[in-house]
């Protein structure tokens, strides 16, 4: 169980985000209980770089906001996939894939 | 953009940031403690999770801002550095924008000043002026607007509409404040004056009502705060002293607010008199309380809550009540039924005077408009040329620039920074333009008349103009950076790091359009030139009519120094003799009204010729003495010129009740439309066109035309002989033999001798006279002559830039060409029909706005039309030629393309 935890990837955040994003909106205290999961098993957030990050996705217009009421009754802050980030992802997933698979292939040839 | 938004609605973005935050932190400790933590532990845990919300709060806020502006420092200070490395072509971009920058803010300054500043005085977008569109059955004197004191009284009493009414007229007195008499220019006003614009007293009291009571009775003025800075030397103890305002004692009340310069921006009084002692202001002026005499506007102040059109019809009743009454007063002529119909259906205007109301904004509104749409064009030119600058460096920079692009730059990046180059570029040469500009504005300013009363114009920037120029900058900044930064944000990566100097044909297409619109531009303006330039010299030309050289001419009001009619008569006579008798003279004459100065003494007439013809429209009339048409050089064409007949001898009354005019001359423009083809000699006319008028006036000589009023005006006119029925005036006219300079001194000492306290009104040359009169149309010629050079430098830069690129590009094609037997010919001509399409493309662009533009100039042009052919034709092949010459040049040197040499460059 407490095997060491990577630091997140640069960069990763962004695509993670988008992609809890991409299931359904969700506030940022949602999101970072999202990452909490991920995070516990494999990889580090820093629940503080959470919200540059949001404000940053929100500023290339990758994500909308909206003021809701969240399950507890209170005011929250609903951040949304938008079109143009709902493509973003679809372009940082196939990149991952190919980084991923490259670096695998690099590995096969290696292990042969 | 978005980061520059969020700056202005940062205090809502931290609102929610901390709602935000604060939200996330309480559920996490409502988690904790629901897992069995204490409160102040789940606290310290959460925070520790959180990393602090101050830092948090900040990361985000360089999400908002500093991301941005790091960037942009980042992006001005590599402008700096890379414009450093380019010192030709920093100086030819910023020389390009500074001009264009420079002039716009000069004209805009003019146009600020003259039309669209409002006076200094409290709540001015509340003034309107009160204008009689219509017949008012009444005499009038001064400039435009022009209605009688009454009147003013009356629309004072009408408190619904306005809250008060003002009424004013300019004229020039003599004034002695101890030394000297001087012209100055006087605002003559009503009591209400100062109350009604909110203006205070910077020493002593402004004018009031009280001021204003009765005719005559109120011998006080105000002074101009700069006449008594200027003048008095800012006197502290000016308060209560006597001043002499042709010739009689009027007592110094106060110093206005020192912003205050009248209402008129063209005419700044030195001081302002009370309406009650307008006859003193005036000499021999009785008619204050005359309501069929009309000699000032009127201004008034509406009611807060009042709109214009309710004020005007909120007027109808009285206006209609008091024409009425009018009619049945004492003193209202006979007249047609016609011209009593023309009488009922005036009408009241206001319109909004938070300007205040001034004769130079209505002559140079139109002029000063076209000039600043002419700058406005030379403006774009200029950013035009600077984006084709920047084409052309952008693609020496392509390579650095397809780097940026491979090491992960994005588009947007480098669209930015070039449009950072841009900005940095335009804001050094609007800061360039902006230090410039006074210099042209006082320039500009030089070429507006100026007689006793100076205008307000001034050669400072203020921060209207210094906005006007900032933002014209950023305008000119986007303008120029535009092109450039879409194409680098368009062009291909691989291509652009693949090319070894025959692709990127893109960036060529893009600056020939430029240079089309280019030459287009200049076409505009080259055209509005020639057309100006022709306007003023068809004017030069026409001339006045008469001989100029050697003729000067100058101005006395012995009435302003306190003669009585007879002896003014008398003073002329004296003076006059002796300026004939004087050895530098030719020959001289004395006029009753100045020529060429704008104005004139007019009015309807009758001629009894086989039955009676009014005239259908005023008659221009001066009284001259015998020799003034000589003088001039003018011919008699039939008849005489008048003589010691005509004149009563010096002491002899004329009849009482009569004009008293026995001889007229009238010019031949008069005959050609009321006379022709009849015995002009012998035919009697006079003033006024009602059944009362007495033809009694017999024509004894017709004269050829000449200017009165301006160069431009054709006009009817009829002389009288001076010293025979009402007014005699003092504007000498003297041709002279040797120098104007000695001749001058012999004049002043002639005056001096005859009395040395009367001040000369104005001594010049006709010539002078005539550069005075023609000073709009010179401006504009100028002007609008010099813009069109700028252009057509502009765009030469710009085509020989285009054409010279193109070489390059084409220089292997060229070179295949030529290895497989083209003629060097056929080169030469493969680059010059590149430049012809360019010109030929850029006029199409252009004639139509000219015809557009042409409609909006017309009412400025003399002897020309605004679509006249030969102009047209004129400008676009000059144009054309000039533009070939310039593509000339490249297209020799791809005549010379050496075929080895160009594909050894492979």
């Amino acid at each position: 169980m407490s095997s060491p935890r990577f630091p997140i990837p640069q960069g990763t955040l962004d695509m993670l985000i988008l992609q809890i994003l991409a299931l359904e909106p969700a506030h940022g205290y949602g999101i970072a209980q999202r990452l909490e999961q991920i995070s516990k098993s494999v990889v580090q957030v820093n629940q503080g770089s959470l919200y540059p990050a949001l404000h940053r996705l929100e500023q290339k217009e990758w994500l909308q906001s909206e003021w809701k009421q969240s399950e507890t009754g209170r005011e929250a802050k609903f951040y949304a996939l938008t079109r143009t980030g709902r493509k973003q992802l679809a372009v940082e997933k196939d990149s991952w894939a190919r980084l991923t698979g490259a670096v695998q292939l690099i590995f096969n040839e290696g292990s042969k | 953009m978005k980061q520059l938004l969020n700056w202005f609605r940062r205090r809502g973005l931290e609102g929610g940031l901390d709602r935000e935050l604060q939200y996330h932190f309480d559920r996490r400790v409502a988690d904790f403690v629901a897992s069995g933590l204490t409160e102040p532990e789940a606290r310290r845990q959460a925070t520790l999770e959180l990393g602090g919300p101050a830092q948090v709060r900040e990361e985000v806020r360089d999400v908002w801002l500093t991301q941005w502006l790091r960037d942009f420092a980042y992006d001005l200070r590599f402008s700096l550095r890379s414009f450093q490395r380019s010192p030709s072509f920093t100086a030819t971009a910023l020389l390009s924008l500074a001009l264009g920058i420079g002039a716009t803010t000069a004209i805009y300054s003019l146009v600020d000043q003259v039309l669209l500043h409002a006076l200094p005085v409290r709540e001015p977008e509340r003034l309107v002026l009160v204008d009689w569109k219509g017949d008012q059955v009444a005499n009038g004197f001064g400039s435009y607007n022009l209605m009688s004191y009454p009147i003013c009284m009356d629309l004072q009493q009408q408190d619904r509409v306005f809250e008060g009414v003002l009424c004013r007229a300019a004229t020039t007195v003599n004034l002695s404040t101890g030394g000297d008499y001087k012209p100055a220019a006087a605002e003559i006003v009503s009591g209400s004056y100062f109350t009604v614009l909110g203006v205070g007293a910077s020493l002593g009291r402004v004018l009031g009502n009280d001021d204003d009571r009765a005719f005559g009775a109120d011998p006080v003025v105000v002074l101009a705060y700069d006449f008594w800075r200027t003048q008095l030397a800012s006197d502290p103890n000016v308060v209560g002293r006597k001043v002499l305002v042709n010739q009689h004692p009027m007592t110094v009340a106060g110093v206005a607010a020192a912003e205050f310069r009248g209402i008129d921006v063209g005419e700044v009084p030195s001081l302002w008199i009370p309406a009650s002692m307008s006859a003193k202001a005036i000499p021999g002026f009785g008619q204050l309380l005359d309501r069929r005499t009309r000699w000032m506007q009127v201004l008034g102040r509406l009611r807060p809550d009042m709109t214009l059109a309710r004020a005007q019809t909120g007027l109808e009743p009285w206006f209609r009540a008091m024409r009425d009454e009018d009619t049945r007063r004492a003193g209202f002529p006979t007249i047609t039924a016609e011209r009593r119909q023309r009488y009922f259906a005036s009408t009241l205007e206001l319109t909004p005077a938070p300007q205040g109301h001034s004769s130079l904004r209505r002559r140079l509104s139109q002029p000063l408009w076209v000039l600043l749409a002419a700058t406005a064009v030379l403006l774009g030119l200029a950013c035009l040329n600077v984006a084709g600058l920047f084409l052309a460096r952008g693609s020496a920079r392509g390579r650095e620039i397809s780097t940026r692009l491979a090491l992960g730059a994005s588009r947007g990046r480098i669209g930015r920074q070039l449009l950072a180059d841009s900005m940095l570029l335009a804001l050094a040469g609007g800061a360039l333009g902006a230090a410039l500009a006074p210099l042209a504005i006082r320039g500009l300013i030089a070429f507006l008349p100026r007689d006793a009363a100076p205008n307000a114009l001034e050669a400072s920037i203020d921060w209207r103009l210094l906005s006007f120029a900032f933002l014209t900058s950023v305008a000119a900044g986007v303008l120029s950076g535009f092109a450039p930064a879409l194409h680098a944000g368009r062009s291909s990566l691989m291509s652009s790091l693949r090319e070894r100097g025959d692709s990127a044909f893109g960036g060529v297409r893009l600056r020939k359009a430029i240079v089309t619109l280019q030459i287009a531009f200049t076409l505009v303006l080259v055209i509005g030139a020639a057309l100006f330039v022709r306007t003023l010299t068809e004017l030069m030309a026409k001339g006045p009519g008469f001989a100029t050289s050697s003729l000067i001419s100058f101005g006395i009001d012995p009435r302003r120094s306190g003669y009585s009619q007879e002896n003014t008569g008398r003073l002329i006579r004296r003076i006059h003799d002796e300026v004939r008798n004087s050895p530098s003279t030719v020959t001289s004459g004395v006029a009753r009204f100045q020529l060429l100065t704008g104005g004139s003494w007019n009015n309807p007439m009758t001629i009894l010729a086989n039955g009676r013809i009014a005239t259908d429209r005023d008659v221009n009339e001066n009284s001259i003495t015998p020799g003034f048409l000589a003088t001039l050089g003018a011919r008699i064409v039939a008849g005489r010129d008048f003589d010691e007949r005509d004149s009563r001898p010096e002491g002899e009354a004329r009849p009482e009740g009569q004009a008293g005019y026995r001889s007229a001359i009238v010019n031949e423009s008069f005959v050609k439309r009321y006379l022709a083809g009849r015995n002009v000699l012998g035919t009697l006319i006079c003033e006024g066109s009602g059944p009362d008028a007495k033809p009694n006036i017999e024509i004894v000589g017709v004269v050829s035309d000449f200017s009165y009023r301006g160069i431009r005006e054709e006009s009817e006119q009829v002389f009288y002989p001076m010293f025979e029925g009402r007014g005699s005036g003092g504007n000498f006219y003297v041709r002279v033999r040797g120098t104007s300079e000695s001749a001058a001194q012999t004049i002043r000492s002639i005056i001096r001798g005859a009395d040395p306290a009367l001040p000369v009104g104005y001594f010049r040359t006709l010539d002078e006279q005539v550069n005075r009169a023609l000073n709009t149309e010179r401006m504009l010629a100028a002007l609008s002559g010099s813009f069109g050079i700028v252009a057509l430098l502009l765009s030469l830069v710009g085509l020989y830039g285009v054409m010279a690129f193109v070489v390059t590009k084409r220089t292997r094609e060229i070179g295949i060409r030529l290895a497989l037997g083209a003629t060097r010919t056929s080169a030469l001509w493969l680059v010059l029909r590149d430049a012809l399409m360019m010109i030929t493309a850029g006029t199409a662009l252009a004639l139509p706005s000219v015809w557009a533009l042409g409609r909006l100039i017309e009412a400025q042009l003399f002897g020309v039309k605004p679509t006249d052919a030969i102009t047209i034709a004129g400008a676009s092949l000059t144009l054309a030629a000039v533009a070939l010459g310039a593509a000339l040049i490249p297209a020799y040197r791809a005549s010379k393309v050496n075929p080895t040499d160009a594909l050894r460059f492979e």
